[in-house]
C-alpha cells in the first residue's frame, strides 16, 4: 500500500458538522465507482447505493434519524438487496452481509476524503420510516447512510475517546497461553 | 404558569418524528445513548420554541441550545456528563419555579 493512502486512512475523521456547499455531482459518481470496487462476500454485490441530494428529502430523513447530526448535502444511502439474497439462498442474517456494507461504507469515506470531502456514518435512523420517504422496493433494506459534504469551520470538540488505543492494544500475536 | 403557544404544529410533529424514531431505534442501541436521544429532543424543542417564549423561560432555553451539543461529546466522561445533567436539573427546577413559584412557608 503506497504512503498516500496510508496517509488518507490515518487522517479521515468522522465529520459531525458541515457547510451547505452542495457535492458536484461527478465527486458523488467518483465516490460511487470506488464503491464498487469494494470487497464482496463471494462477489455477490448485494448491496445497492441511493443517492439524496434534494433538500426536502434530506430535511425528512434527518428528522427520523435521531442519530443523523449533519445538515449534509448529500446522503448515499447504502442498501442490501434482498433480492440478490434469495438468488443464491443467503438468509438476510448472513454476516457476510454486514461485512459487505462495511467495506462499502470504508471505501465511501476513504474516497469522500481522498476528494477533500467530509464524511460521516449513520446507523441510528428508523429503516421503516426511511423506507417510506423514499418509497424503497420491498426487497431493499436501508442499511447506512453515509454523510457527505464540506466540513463547517467549527471550534467544537469531536467525541471524546472512552479509552485511547494503538493498534497494540488491540492485537494479540499468535495463540493464547493456556491458562 | 404562562399560557403562551410556542410551538407550530409542523414543529411539534417533527420533535414526534424525533422522539417515536429514538423510541424504537433504542432497543437495538447502548443504553447511554438513552440521554443522548432526549437531550437532542431537549435541544431541538428549545431551539424551536426560544423565539416565542417568555423572558422567564429564555435563558434556561438558550443554555440547552449552547450546551448540549458540547455535552454529547463528553458522553465517554462519565462523571462529567452526570454533572452536566444535574445541572440541566437544576436549572429546569429554577424555571418551574419561576413558572410557578411557590408560597411562602407560613408555618
Amino acid at each position: 500500500m503506497s504512503e498516500p493512502i496510508l496517509e488518507n486512512i490515518r487522517t479521515r475523521r468522522v465529520v459531525r458538522e458541515m457547510t451547505d456547499e452542495p457535492v458536484a455531482r461527478e465527486q458523488i459518481e467518483t465516490i460511487l465507482e470506488a464503491a464498487r470496487w469494494a470487497p464482496s462476500g463471494g462477489n455477490l454485490r448485494p448491496n445497492r447505493y441511493i443517492v439524496i441530494q434534494n433538500p426536502e428529502t434530506r430535511r425528512l430523513i434527518r428528522l427520523v434519524s435521531p442519530g443523523m447530526f449533519q445538515k449534509a448535502p448529500a446522503l448515499i444511502l447504502i442498501c442490501t438487496n434482498g433480492d440478490v439474497l434469495a438468488e443464491h439462498s443467503l438468509p438476510p442474517t448472513d454476516r457476510a452481509l454486514l461485512i459487505d456494507i462495511g467495506t462499502a461504507a470504508q471505501t465511501i469515506m476513504l474516497a469522500a476524503h481522498a476528494l477533500g470531502l467530509a464524511s460521516g456514518p449513520v446507523t441510528s435512523y428508523s429503516k421503516e420510516a426511511v423506507k417510506v420517504i423514499l418509497n424503497l422496493p420491498e426487497s431493499y433494506s436501508p442499511e447506512m447512510f453515509i454523510c457527505i459534504g464540506h466540513k463547517a469551520n467549527t471550534t467544537k470538540r469531536g467525541m471524546t475517546a472512552w479509552k485511547k488505543t494503538s493498534w497494540r492494544d488491540l492485537t494479540h500475536w499468535e495463540r493464547f497461553p493456556d491458562a | 404558569m404562562s399560557e403562551n403557544w410556542v410551538l407550530k404544529e409542523d414543529e411539534a410533529i417533527e420533535l414526534l418524528a424525533l422522539l417515536i424514531t429514538s423510541a424504537r431505534i433504542q432497543m437495538e442501541e447502548p443504553a447511554h445513548y438513552g440521554p443522548l436521544r432526549l437531550l437532542t429532543a431537549t435541544e431541538r424543542l428549545s431551539s424551536a420554541i426560544i423565539e416565542r417564549a417568555s423572558e422567564k423561560s429564555r435563558d434556561f432555553l438558550q443554555a440547552n441550545i449552547e450546551r448540549i451539543p458540547d455535552m454529547h461529546m463528553q458522553m465517554s466522561d462519565t462523571d462529567a456528563y452526570a454533572a452536566g445533567l444535574d445541572e440541566l436539573c437544576r436549572r429546569v427546577a429554577e424555571t418551574l419555579l419561576r413558572h410557578s413559584p411557590l408560597p411562602e412557608d407560613d408555618s
